[in-house]
């Protein structure tokens, strides 16, 4: 092998504290260098011209470059040994900018500590074999799973342009929170005004599958193949014949059945409709309300439809989804309010949560838009919210914030004196948290314009006198204890990750944090992407967001899937795992051990067990390498070769054996 | 290359791409300084590393082994660390057997963004180390003190009790 | 041991249906036993159990994967089929297991420590705890005790824990067990630069024979070991201390959650070199940690190939 070392500056970067000339030279010394030099910028054009050039004039079979961490260059010096003619694979680099130069002081340990790393990095590059990617086909239809506004744009977008797509819902309905929510920040606009027609748009688009009331069993293959098993549940009404006329809603006898999306602001029936202007307008019986489930008679409700749309006996269905690529947009749900029994949530009917108040305030709503409390009934004056419920407090594990209470609260406030004039409102907060385009004007159009009134502290406690509730607290910027006399009390409760968020991430074998939340593969530079090649997230799933954030998430997702299925063959990363036959003996520990399902189990052409790799599916891990302890399957560009190539170049006593 | 006299210890780190690397990598842009004794070498995975790994550099004569990856949970390939957190313990409590300070190895999870963590992690176990100094050696023959200890022990039928 | 009667019966009724069945027979001379492999009604005669019956034939067993086998075995030596079977090396449905219960084997290298070598040994009578062994017109009276091997003496698996035919009755002897071997804990007392230095000494008179590894009925890899190859390198060929002991540390990662403690190992050393008690120790971690024994369940996992998002015995790391 012929291996050329180029020792980077990086202007004074790397040359400010390791002495460049002096690592190049000791390099020359090492097995099999047969070239090596000191340069500017490597990464510049100069740069991988001269290594280019090298590798041409000296014969190079590879290539060593010592410079900044490979997690910023390593693809660029990739491709400059690639057109250099090399096998793009015959590289290795030696990170001494961040692990050296930046972090050492000492000019003498660093020149030294660099030459080490150069050293090792020769080292694994002489065991090095060149890899080549495998191509293989594409089936270009997405699935999204989630339809709140996020999963919505996601699926118009994609369909725009010209993907299949499966779109999948866990409720009877797409829309979401925002279907929920009366007018939005900052603008004030109907919020079912501006989604209405997008839903609409989801139903009518021939390139959109729509699955509601689904949710995802099972996900197998990989990027560019995936097989995922849909469950449809079992929603005793046969959509085929449904009209969604909706007067089984007006006989069923069951009126008192929880009103989900009223978010129990008011009952439904047990056979309903959520909301007139649902995607799809279709009819689900709730069956542990519905009579015929509880008390074993009743079927009103089969006798007065129309088109014999009621089956009783129907079954959850599984069906299966090809598909290329995956968008995750399963949002968030609510802090369960209750856990502040302190603001007596849960106990006085008249603590609600915001988005029941939302719920108060639409027009869709059980109150058709008339603000009444729920104990009595009446118009409440004196409106007190309370933020950060499950916000920023880590006694309830909720440490994070969750980025859009304070706009919703400045909304609502402002909403309020638009539905009652002589209102007062108070809201009680810890900050202020309005960064987004045109949001602190709109707070301060509400302090300013419609008076509402804000006390910075937090609320010690909620307590009824009569028909009033107390809302005691502390006002911290006036040093003194408030007590507010409130009709109403509504709690600005906090975004947690949606219910069963952390079993969709293992299904589709993605990270999530301690909340919930899905991981993106970079928190800055790949926001919408995952570390599974091919599954993408988009809106609150990923962390709180509010409606624009969203919305750009899900355009975002779109687009990567669109420039993803721009190809029609994917290439696979060729550093996967690769099992040598010979040593292998069959006992599957590796197929056990590997969290992807990567591994075969088959069976040689003498009938003897053997262990086979699936290339596309294989992520690289190297688990497999660990677990057999014949070292029969190898992680390819990290084979225990390379590895114990590095600690026997590290370890002196070693180093002449190998 | 010769390990500096008195200044530098031999400590080894073991670290995966997408956390620790990369929390390295991230401390090294923040310039947080760290002493100059680890040497990284780079993993897809903590789930990648072989204790045979960690018990080759020993052989060699390691004064020290870092071993660094996702925190539990945040594997970029979900069950990694989970299944390198169960070999490194065993190989942790197991080091005191073969007479190795289980103090020379140590394993810990720092994130990608963690860069003051990092450089704690190094700083502290650089210490750790430089208080311990350097390692025995295998390759060192016995010295005659030892040898005697070892007779001694024989004659008296005791030491592991297997020669009585 | 009891019951030879009764397990030659079992053995001559299997045996149509078996290719072999596997036992011990007298060796050279009486005080040594050595494997039998009878494949026809008349080689059953030769049978023997008893204390000198140390040998675990389950490391056969994998070798034998695609024929039919009996096996005769103690409680030691049940478990590492029970392990073989759970890390499907070999299969239940070729195997016939004739179970015995075990009240010890003997542990020569002990006996030739006492009584020093005596060249023919003409006869061996074991009789209420004490062994007579007759060399020439010599008799040697030694404790049984004092000779057998150390794995009995803190042995909680007397009986095979799994058999198609069980001969004798079981011991229950569970109770009143040491968990831990008297070696283990004078071992314990030493300092850690006194332990490193025994094992320096002891692995500078290993010789690499492989003898340790070949008699492990779980060292399944036999020509693919990878101690033997230079893809992967682990170590050279040269017999010297530190690759000696890299040797050892690959056998006892290797055994990690999978070593029955059979102590075939030390057995089968040449040099009488104390492998058990890196065994041992590590078993002890896997214990501690997992609460796991490897070769008790054929339906258990070995806790390597398999974790928990919260170990209980796994400390959060600090820092
Ligand atoms: C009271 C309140 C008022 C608000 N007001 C405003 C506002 O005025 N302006 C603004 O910009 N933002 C506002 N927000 C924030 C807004 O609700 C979110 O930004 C937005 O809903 C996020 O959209 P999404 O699509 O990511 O999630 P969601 O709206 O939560 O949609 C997720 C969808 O996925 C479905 N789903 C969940 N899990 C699964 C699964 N496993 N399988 C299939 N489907 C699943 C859910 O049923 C749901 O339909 C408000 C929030 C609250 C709480
Ligand atoms: S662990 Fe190794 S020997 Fe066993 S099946 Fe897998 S590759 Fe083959
Ligand atoms: S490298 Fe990882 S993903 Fe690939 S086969 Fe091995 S364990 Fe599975
Ligand atoms: S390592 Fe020794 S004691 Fe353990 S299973 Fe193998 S031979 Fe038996
Ligand atoms: S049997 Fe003993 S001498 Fe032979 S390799 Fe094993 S430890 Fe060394």
């Amino acid at each position: 092998m012929r291996i050329g070392v180029f020792v980077c500056h990086c202007g004074s970067n790397i040359a400010g504290t390791v002495d460049c000339e002096k690592v190049a030279a000791a390099a020359k010394d090492f097995p099999d260098v047969v070239y090596s030099d000191d340069t500017m910028y490597a990464c510049s054009e100069p740069g991988q011209q001269g290594i280019i050039e090298a590798v041409k004039e000296h014969k190079l079979t590879g290539v060593v470059v010592a410079s900044c961490s490979p997690r910023m260059h390593e693809p660029t010096f990739r491709r400059a040994v690639e057109r250099a003619g090399l096998n793009k694979y015959m590289f290795e680099m030696a990170n001494i900018r961040e692990h050296v130069s930046w972090v050492g002081k000492d000019k003498e340990l660093n020149t030294n500590k660099a030459i080490d790393l150069v050293m090792i990095a020769a080292e694994k590059l002489r065991r090095d074999k060149p890899l080549i990617s495998k191509k293989f086909d594409i089936n270009k239809r997405v699935l999204i799973i989630g339809g709140g506004v996020a999963g919505i744009q996601a699926a118009l977008d994609c369909a725009d342009g010209g993907l299949e797509v499966v779109l999948v819902e866990k409720t009877t309905s797409i829309g979401g929170k925002m279907a929920k929510l009366d007018k939005t920040f900052p603008t004030v606009d109907c919020s079912s005004c501006v989604l209405g027609p997008k839903m609409v748009d989801v139903a009518q688009n021939p390139n959109i599958t729509l699955h509601t009331y689904s949710e995802i069993e099972e996900v197998g293959g990989y990027v560019g193949n995936f097989e995922i098993k849909v469950k449809k549940k079992a929603t005793f009404v046969d959509w085929e014949k449904c009209t969604g006329c909706g007067l089984c809603m007006e006989k069923c006898p069951s009126k008192k059945s929880f009103d989900y999306f009223n978010e129990g602001i008011g009952t439904t029936t047990a056979i309903n409709i959520p909301f007139p202007q649902a995607i799809p307008k279709k009819a689900k019986i709730d069956a542990d309300f519905c009579r015929k489930f509880t008390k074993g008679k009743c079927g009103v409700c089969a006798k007065i439809c129309p088109t014999k749309a009621i089956d009783f006996e129907m079954k959850d269905e599984i069906i299966t989804e090809n598909v290329g690529a995956i968008i995750t947009a399963t949002g968030y749900d609510l802090f369960d309010f209750k856990k502040y029994a302190e603001y007596g949530a849960g106990k006085y009917p008249d603590v609600i949560t915001s988005m029941q108040y939302e719920r108060l305030m639409s027009a869709s709503g059980p109150t058709t838009g008339h603000i009444k409390r729920p104990s009595d009934g009446k118009e409440p004056k004196n409106i007190v919210f309370i933020q950060c419920v499950g916000s920023r407090d880590k006694s309830v594990n909720r440490p994070y914030c969750s980025g859009f209470c304070c706009m919703y609260t400045a909304k609502q406030a402002i909403l309020t004196k638009d539905h009652i004039p002589d209102s007062q409102s108070y809201v009680f907060y810890m900050d202020i948290r309005s960064p987004g385009k045109s949001y602190d004007e709109f707070v301060r159009r509400g302090i300013e314009e419609y008076g509402t009134e804000y006390i910075r502290g937090r609320v010690a406690m909620v307590y009824p006198v009569g028909d009033k509730l107390i809302v005691r607290g502390a006002d911290t910027l006036a040093g003194s204890q408030v007590e507010v006399e409130a009709d109403l009390v509504v709690l600005a409760v906090g975004a947690e990750s949606a219910v069963g968020a952390p079993q969709l991430a293992e299904t589709l074998r993605i990270s999530y944090d301690t909340y919930g939340f899905y991981m993106e593969s970079h928190p800055k530079l790949k926001p919408v992407e995952t570390n599974t090649a091919g599954v993408y997230l988009a809106g609150a799933c990923q962390g709180p967001k509010d409606i624009p954030a969203s919305v750009g998430q899900g355009s975002a997702a779109a687009a990567k899937v669109l420039a993803l299925f721009s190809k029609d063959q994917l290439e696979s990363d060729p550093q996967t795992a690769l099992v040598n036959a010979a040593r292998c003996i069959g006992c599957y520990k590796c197929v056990e051990t590997c969290p992807f399902g990567a591994i075969k189990e088959i069976e040689d052409r003498f009938g003897n067990a053997k262990a086979e790799v699936i290339e596309t599916i294989c992520q690289g891990c190297g688990l497999c390498s660990v677990t057999c302890p014949q070292s029969a399957i190898q992680l390819q560009h990290f084979t225990d070769n390379q590895i114990l190539s590095e600690v026997k170049a590290l370890c002196p006593s070693m180093m002449e054996k190998s | 290359m010769p390990v500096y006299d008195g200044k530098e210890l031999r400590i080894i780190g073991f670290l995966c791409n997408w956390c620790s690397y990369a929390g390295a990598d991230t401390a090294g842009v923040g310039r947080f300084q760290q002493p100059t004794d680890l040497r990284i070498i780079k993993v897809p995975c903590s789930g990648r590393i072989d204790p045979l790994f960690i018990l080759k550099a020993f052989q060699g004569g390691a004064d020290g082994v870092l071993v660094s990856g996702c925190h539990p949970r945040d594997c970029h390939y979900a069950e990694g660390n989970y299944y390198a957190r169960r070999r490194l313990e065993l190989l942790k409590r197991f080091l005191p057997v073969t007479g190795i300070d289980p103090d020379r190895f140590e394993y810990t999870w720092v994130s990608a963004s963690e860069a003051p963590r990092w450089q704690h992690v190094v700083q502290t176990f650089t210490d750790r180390i430089h208080k311990l100094g350097p390692s025995p050696l295998l390759a060192a023959p016995l010295t005659d003190a030892e040898m005697a200890k070892l007779q001694s022990q024989v004659e008296a039928g005791s030491g592991c009790g297997c020669h009585k | 041991m009891t019951g030879l009667e009764e397990l030659k019966t079992k053995i001559l009724g299997a045996l149509p249906e078996l290719d072999v069945v596997i036992g011990w027979e007298q060796g050279y001379d009486a005080l040594n036993a050595t494997p039998l492999f009878i494949r026809k009604p008349e080689d059953v005669e030769r049978l023997i159990i008893g204390p000198l019956c140390a040998h675990n034939l389950a490391t056969y067993l994998p070798g034998l994967k695609d024929k039919k086998v009996g096996i005769v075995v103690k409680g030691c030596d049940s478990r590492a089929v029970i392990e073989l079977l759970q890390e499907k090396l070999i299969n239940k449905d070729n195997i016939t297991i004739f179970g015995l219960k075990c009240d010890g084997v003997v542990n020569l290298n002990k006996i030739r420590k006492k009584i020093g070598d005596l060249g023919q040994i003409r006869k061996v009578v074991f009789d209420s705890g004490i062994i007579t062994i007759t060399a020439g017109e010599t008799d040697h009276q030694l404790k049984f005790s004092e000779v057998r091997m150390d794995k009995c003496d803190t042995c909680k698996y007397p009986n095979a824990l799994l058999f198609d035919h069980f001969i004798g009755t079981p011991d229950d002897r569970q109770n009143g067990i040491e968990p831990e071997h008297i070696s283990d804990a004078e071992f314990e007392k030493m300092s850690l630069e006194d332990r490193f230095a025994f094992w320096k000494q002891e692995m500078s008179r290993c010789v690499r024979c492989y003898a340790c590894r070949n008699a492990c009925p779980m060292c399944v890899c036999r020509d693919h070991c990878v101690a033997v190859t230079r893809d992967p390198h682990w170590i050279s060929q040269e017999n010297d201390t530190a690759d000696n002991w890299m040797f050892q540390m690959i056998h006892v990662m290797h055994l990690t959650g999978r070593c029955v403690e059979c102590g075939e190992c030390e057995r089968a050393c040449p040099m009488d070199i104390p492998l058990m008690l890196l065994r041992r120790q590590m078993n002890k971690g896997v214990r501690d940690v997992f609460e796991y024994e490897a070769g008790i369940d054929p339906q258990g996992k070995p806790p390597l190939l398999t974790f928990k998002v919260e170990e209980d015995n796994i400390p959060e790391r600090e820092w």
